[in-house]
């Protein structure tokens, strides 16, 4: 049989489903879950996420997923825009930085009282519990846990004759390795990371200190700042890092760092981004920890959770929700689409059955991870809001401003420090 | 006498209120289907314009982050705008270099251009196609990536500056020179101002170059005394929309910096610093006051071109 309308009947048609929108009337299947979902990535992290939701819906028929997904910087706006509307999505990826301030406002949910019945947590690792926690109350669940990491182009290493660093490297033998470089002549050894937050976290808590106190005061020094940009001071004027017209040229994508652009043999990024820094390079790439300031020196890395699942404040579908979640961060099947590619699973079980099917590469990432040794320290509070200002402008600013020769770092550090605590006493 | 609502005139006298309602339903008959034309556009122009410029005029008074309803601090916004925002001064004076700059370069290109496409060469809709064709492109993904491959340090325009012996800097991500490869983008995208003062050249009669060049003027004589003249009008109208654009231009920062305004906000326009404001760091309310201080700024100065547009521009009649 054809199915055919005539005008009349499709003008009808037409104005009869208008008019049900317009009373909020949907054609709805009783007994269907509608779950929306929503994240930041890029097309692979929804190919691999779209085909979790599939064996999810197939294993429970009566869920139906809607999911949408937006690049980082397009992500925050609207998932505000969302939210301040009152239309969130019930399952929302959420990050480190934001998961505070969702939670002070209620704009994501706590997630305690669905603990043990439709969220299993039982088989995941302690710090990736509580990194999801606000005020002692679960607001997400991780999703994989990863660390800052360098990205080191192994070529560049072995034409300037200079041993690969690995997890004992210092700043000092970074330094060392100048003189072989610059013969070379094609690129230096590092990109200026003066204006890199994780890296001058990783330099502080290696000094026993840290960004950010539990209540969210600065917990450096100007002394601390003044010596972090006399560090990068000295490497510039030695050549040992970049210089500040080509680092300016980095701007944010990876496809603009030092390292992709072959300006540098190493930048600072995370263990996650291994497969992305790889697939815009032709010189081989691996991973190994930040720089340590001495010999020895332990602590700087700690294993945050990458990104967690939360569920909607304003969600009315909390259980649904919550049984997808520990589907999502449980299932063998779904984590084996997963893979790494949202961070180390925190589920001892999962890891240990994927393990054996991740890429080459996949795997130096899991090994990374899981044996940081005694560069590993506890995972500090989360940021307090308004820091985002401070990683995104203040600390690139005051490192271009050192780099260009407007300040030095005599006088940027306690500038430094006061603009910081100007941005963070700011309400609103 | 009592006190009765607005519209109910139950006693007024009859003839007047004939008057009235026959008035509006002529003015009905003779403008109703215009209006009804132009319903989508009012529609537009109330509830997309006007509705959401009202809100934002509220929403300047108060602290508002999207998570939470907004809450009224008075005038604390434009108090610390005005008074503590080193950013907002920065944002203003990168504006307004590239407004000084970038609209009298981009208008006297336009008018050089245009003036040898005036010329009756054959071909001129493929030549005015041609240089029309950088404004399509716009601020795109493409002319980031153009931007660098040409001002980068080791860009295309360094490689020739090599050849007679200039070492040059790497424009695009140097604070000093940066700014500039914004304005260059600007000049370069002519092609709308050049498309009007096409239109206006046209429009100048031909018999008085005629008369002139009988009476012996040179060329540069005739396009002192009649070609500007004549094209006064198209200039200004140009010279108003191009200050306009300036003053509001966003895309070429947002994609050359990736929305940074770096390097050292060297290129922190106003929109940009606003958009950060708004989306960057969830800050409406403060986001709105600085759109409304932009946009009395913006209307200060085309009320200036306005005014002195008696001194310099003339009219046929």
């Amino acid at each position: 049989m054809s199915l055919r309308f005539d005008r009349r009947q499709f003008l009808l048609g037409s104005t009869a489903l208008a008019a049900a929108g317009a009373v909020g009337l949907k054609p709805a299947f009783a007994d269907d879950t509608n779950l929306r979902q929503i994240f930041w990535g890029s097309k692979a992290r929804a190919d691999r996420t779209t085909g979790v939701n599939d064996l999810f819906t197939k294993a429970n028929p009566s869920d139906k997923i809607a999911t949408e997904f937006y690049a980082w910087n397009d992500y925050w706006p609207k998932l505000a825009t969302m939210t301040g509307g009152g239309n969130a999505p019930d399952i929302i990826q959420m990050d480190y930085r934001y998961i505070v301030e969702y939670a002070n406002r209620q704009a994501i949910a706590p997630l305690d009282a669905f603990v043990g019945k439709e969220l299993d947590l039982h088989d995941f690792d302690q710090d990736q519990v509580d990194g999801g926690k606000v005020g002692g109350k679960l607001y997400g669940v991780s999703l994989g846990a990863n660390s800052v990491a360098l990205i080191v182009n192994t070529a560049a290493f072995k034409e300037a004759g200079v041993p690969v660093p690995d997890n004992n490297t210092t700043f000092d033998d970074l330094i060392a390795a100048g003189a072989a470089f610059n013969k070379v002549g094609k690129m230096k050894v590092i990109q200026d990371a003066s204006g890199v937050e994780p890296a001058l976290e990783n330099w502080l808590r290696q000094r026993g200190k840290a960004l950010y106190t539990a209540d969210g005061k600065l917990a450096f020094d100007a002394g601390d700042m003044t010596e972090w940009l006399n560090l990068w001071k000295k490497m510039r004027d030695a050549g040992i890092c970049v210089s500040p017209d080509d680092q300016a040229l980095d701007t944010g994508p990876l496809d603009q760092t030092m390292v992709v652009l072959g300006k540098a043999a190493i930048t600072f990024a995370n263990s996650n981004q291994l497969v992305a820094f790889q697939a815009l390079m032709k010189d081989p790439v691996t991973i190994t920890a930040f720089p340590r300031t001495a010999k020895g020196s332990k602590g700087g890395h700690y294993r945050k959770p990458s990104m967690f699942w939360s569920i909607a404040g304003q969600s009315k579908l909390g259980s649904d929700s919550a049984k997808y979640l520990s589907y999502f961060v449980n299932n063998i099947d779904a984590n084996k689409v997963l893979g790494v590619e949202r961070g180390i699973p925190a589920s001892a079980s999962v890891r240990t059955a994927i393990a054996p099917g991740l890429s080459a590469q996949d795997q130096v990432a899991l090994n990374f991870v899981s044996n940081l040794g005694d560069l590993l320290g506890p995972i500090p509070p989360p940021p307090p809001s308004n820091a985002g200002e401070i990683d995104i402008d203040l600390m690139l600013k005051k490192s271009q401003e050192v780099a260009f020769g407007q300040q030095s770092p005599e006088d940027a550090g306690p500038d430094f420090i006061k603009q910081a605590n100007d941005i963070l006493a700011r309400k609103g | 006498m009592t006190v009765r609502p607005l519209g109910v005139e139950a006693d007024a006298p009859t003839a007047g209120r004939t008057v009235t309602t026959s008035g509006w339903s002529r003015f009905w008959r003779k403008n109703g289907t215009g209006y009804a034309f132009l319903s989508p556009w009012l529609l537009g122009f109330f509830g997309l314009t006007i509705g959401p410029a009202l809100i934002s005029l509220y929403l300047s008074f108060t602290d508002f982050n999207l998570l939470q309803a907004p809450t009224l601090v008075g005038d604390a916004n434009y108090v610390r705008i005005f008074t503590a925002d080193p950013k907002f001064l920065q944002a203003l004076r990168v504006t307004f270099f590239f407004v000084v700059f970038s609209v009298p370069a981009k208008l006297v290109f336009a008018l050089l251009v245009a003036l040898l496409l005036n010329r009756g060469l054959r071909g001129l809709p493929i030549y005015r196609a041609i240089f029309y064709l950088p404004s399509l492109l716009g601020a795109s993904v493409a002319i980031a990536v153009l931007w660098r491959q040409l001002f980068a340090g080791d860009g295309l325009i360094n490689k020739l500056l090599a050849l007679i012996g200039i070492t040059g800097p790497s424009w695009i991500s140097n604070p000093r020179y940066a700014l500039w490869t914004l304005v260059l983008l600007s000049v370069w995208q002519f092609g709308s101002p050049m498309i009007i003062f096409l239109a206006g050249l046209r429009q100048i009669p031909q018999d008085m170059y005629e008369a002139a060049s009988i009476d012996g003027a040179s060329r540069w004589r005739m396009f002192r005394s009649i070609t500007l003249p004549l094209l006064t009008p198209v200039i200004f109208f140009n010279a108003v929309i191009q200050t306009i654009d300036a003053f509001k231009s966003f895309t070429p920062a947002f994609i050359i910096s990736s929305g940074t305004g770096n390097p050292i906000n060297s290129t922190l326009f106003y929109t940009l610093y606003l958009y950060q404001e708004a989306f960057g760091y969830f800050r409406m309310g403060y986001a709105s006051a600085l759109a409304w201080i932009l946009l009395i700024i913006i209307a200060a100065f085309t009320g200036l071109s306005f005014l002195s547009s008696r001194f310099w521009v003339h009219y046929d009649s």
